[in-house]
């Protein structure tokens, strides 16, 4: 299409130039306010900052529910998906409309309605004692449970939507072939599906984990302070405490993260692929 | 050609826009985000036409007001601008505030005595003040005491404001009161407060999440600024404003005025409209916010649903800004090791 490189990168020149100059650079500076000391450079804040136990145990905390949400989203997104796909086109659409219809609503009014479903008096609370399995109301609101099902109702949609393309590119007579050739169905999935679908599910999972770790309304209501996630104290250090050198820490902690896992995925998808 | 065109209308378009900002006189003032529609009718309009200038509001948070500040401080930007009264106290720790002439201010001697001059270092004045108590469910407690909050039966059903809200330490300061300990350092409430962590519903951030809550019963009751009484009065449950033994405390927030500033005059007009009897007296009857002035009359029902009167003004016992801006730190950090987990 161009004549030349220099010509497709002096197109190219201006996006990245901009980008440079107000999202990399900021950020590189931000960043850097966490390393930077009265006398130089040094990692002492992280030292200090990893130290204290609050933050060990906020950290720790967003890690495994970040680890929860993207597993459990996987597990109910490949049967929801696979459902999906297999139904006759005109009911795939409305079904993939509802899936996404959850992403349309505000995240305020998606969490504000949690609080009634999984308060005191709320539709969970009632049920499990009209059942019987408790006497008196359960305390989900301000719990892990409670972020755990914000984030995963928040998140799940996504996941759902990057299997279903994936199983969509699937050639169409791979499971039945793999039937024919005797394979069960936890073989199929293992063997056949798992493999060709990868890429969806490591774009869903980078997806779900990195939207787990950096959510910030889910899990300020549902949790609140009692609950605090990464995100929640990163504003807690920023609005109350004054402290953009916590803030920053936080903020590199959340973007690599968010790398990591999005590299660790890729890992265990090609490996499983070069067997 | 068209970019050169387009230069030179921009151009000109921001030549025009300059001069008519220079042929008006501009205010700026910065102020908390809440209720602005009310303030643009009762206060912002009626001073505009007054004064023939125009007045350009800015809104945020108190660590943005005051880190714009300190960032413009060479240059200010804003004139004036309401805070609290430990934030103005920090403003002017930072020589980003200066001495206010009260001499301007013809409604000074209306003010009540706590509103004159709060920090006593002549650098704020009160335009408004609130009680924080506890609101609670009459049908099922009964609260006498501010310790009555941590009481086994009590507290599965208690929201206390979380150490970062304005609410926090004043709520812990009576607790601690309660306990008999008047130490500024808060550790004997905080330690209370972590005992009983597991079982309070939720320390909370924003007062105007809290109606939901006790409205589904995830609550029967909250230490709250009065300021948000208003929507649990009209909520048709058992509420009562508790009036504990150790008596209310509460906050007031500051009008100062900006070092530097080239509007100082027309910032001091306008702080003293503000305090008018007359604004003061609206801005009560819509409930916005509670008069610091003393020649304000209400009636009794708006009087009842903001903090009014002499005797609730001397009764209040206010956290000094020097021990708030001196222990905040330490108070988070105990809190967060103790109770954040």
């Amino acid at each position: 299409m161009f004549q030349n490189r220099t010509e497709a990168l002096a197109l190219a020149l201006p996006a990245a130039l901009f980008a440079a100059i107000v999202f990399l650079v900021p950020v590189a500076i931000l960043l850097s306010e966490g390393f930077r000391t009265a006398d130089g450079w040094s990692i002492q804040a992280y030292i200090d900052f990893f130290s204290m136990p609050l933050n060990q145990k906020v950290f720790l905390r967003t890690l495994r529910l970040g680890l929860t949400v993207t597993f459990v989203a996987a597990i109910i997104g490949y049967a929801a998906a696979y459902a999906i796909v297999t139904l006759p086109p005109s009911s795939k659409g409305k079904m993939i409309g509802l899936v996404v219809l959850p992403l349309m609503i505000s995240p305020v009014a998606r969490t504000y309605a949690w609080i009634v479903i999984l308060g005191r008096t709320g539709i969970v609370n009632q049920a499990l004692m009209t059942v019987g399995l408790t006497d008196g109301p359960v305390r989900f609101l301000f719990t892990e449970t409670a972020v755990f099902i914000g984030l995963l109702q928040l998140f799940l949609p996504l996941m759902i939507i990057s299997l279903i393309s994936a199983l969509e590119n699937l050639p169409r007579d791979a499971v039945p072939a793999a039937r024919v050739l005797g394979a069960n169905w936890f073989q199929v999935f293992w063997k056949v599906l798992l493999p060709l679908t990868r890429e969806g599910l490591v774009i869903g999972g980078t997806l779900v984990f990195t939207g787990s770790l950096t959510a910030y309304i889910t899990p300020a209501i549902l949790g609140g302070s009692k609950v605090l996630m990464l995100e929640t104290l990163l504003y807690q250090q920023v609005t109350v405490a004054n402290n953009f050198v916590s803030a920053s820490i936080i903020a590199l902690i959340l973007i690599l993260m968010s790398f990591a896992a999005n590299i660790l995925l890729r890992r265990i998808a090609s490996a499983r692929n070069s067997k | 050609m068209t970019l050169k065109a387009l230069l030179g209308a921009a151009a000109a378009l921001s030549m025009t826009a300059g001069l008519a900002q220079a042929q008006e006189k501009t205010l700026t003032i910065s102020v908390y985000s809440f209720a602005q529609d009310e303030f643009n009718e009762i206060l912002y309009k009626p001073f505009e036409e007054k004064c023939g200038c125009k007045v350009v509001v800015e809104t945020g948070n108190s660590v943005e007001r005051l880190a714009k500040m300190e960032a413009n401080k060479t240059n200010p930007v804003i004139d004036m601008a309401v805070m609290s009264m430990a934030d103005s106290l920090s403003a002017a720790r930072q020589d980003l505030i200066d001495t206010i002439d009260t001499s301007r201010l013809t409604n000074y001697d209306k003010l009540y005595d706590i509103a004159k001059d709060p920090n006593g270092d002549g650098k704020s004045v009160g335009y408004t003040f609130y009680s924080t108590s506890i609101v609670y469910r009459t049908d099922k407690m009964e609260i006498e005491s501010w310790g009555d909050l941590l009481k086994d039966d009590i507290a599965p059903h208690v929201a206390f404001p979380n150490v970062t809200t304005n609410q926090g330490p004043p709520a812990l300061y009576m607790l601690g009161k309660a306990m008999g300990s008047d130490s500024p350092d808060l550790t004997a409430p905080i330690d209370a407060v972590a005992e009983k962590a597991d079982d309070i519903v939720t320390f909370y951030v924003r007062s105007s999440q809290l109606v939901q809550l006790m409205q589904q019963e995830e609550i029967l009751a909250a230490p709250i600024g009065r300021f948000a009484w208003a929507p649990f009065a009209k909520l048709d449950l058992p509420l009562a404003w508790a009036t504990p033994k150790e008596g209310q405390t509460g906050g007031m927030n500051v009008m100062v005025v900006t070092k530097g500033s080239k509007n100082r005059d027309l910032a001091l007009e306008f702080m003293d409209f503000w305090l008018s009897t007359d604004i003061q007296t609206k801005l009560a009857e819509a409930m916005v916010d509670s008069p610091a002035n003393k020649d304000v009359k209400v009636s009794e029902e708006v009087a009842n649903n903001i903090t009014f009167g002499e005797d609730t003004a001397k009764s209040l016992k206010l956290l000094p800004s020097e021990v708030i801006l001196d222990h905040r730190d330490q108070w988070l950090a105990e809190w967060n090791a103790k109770v954040g987990q």
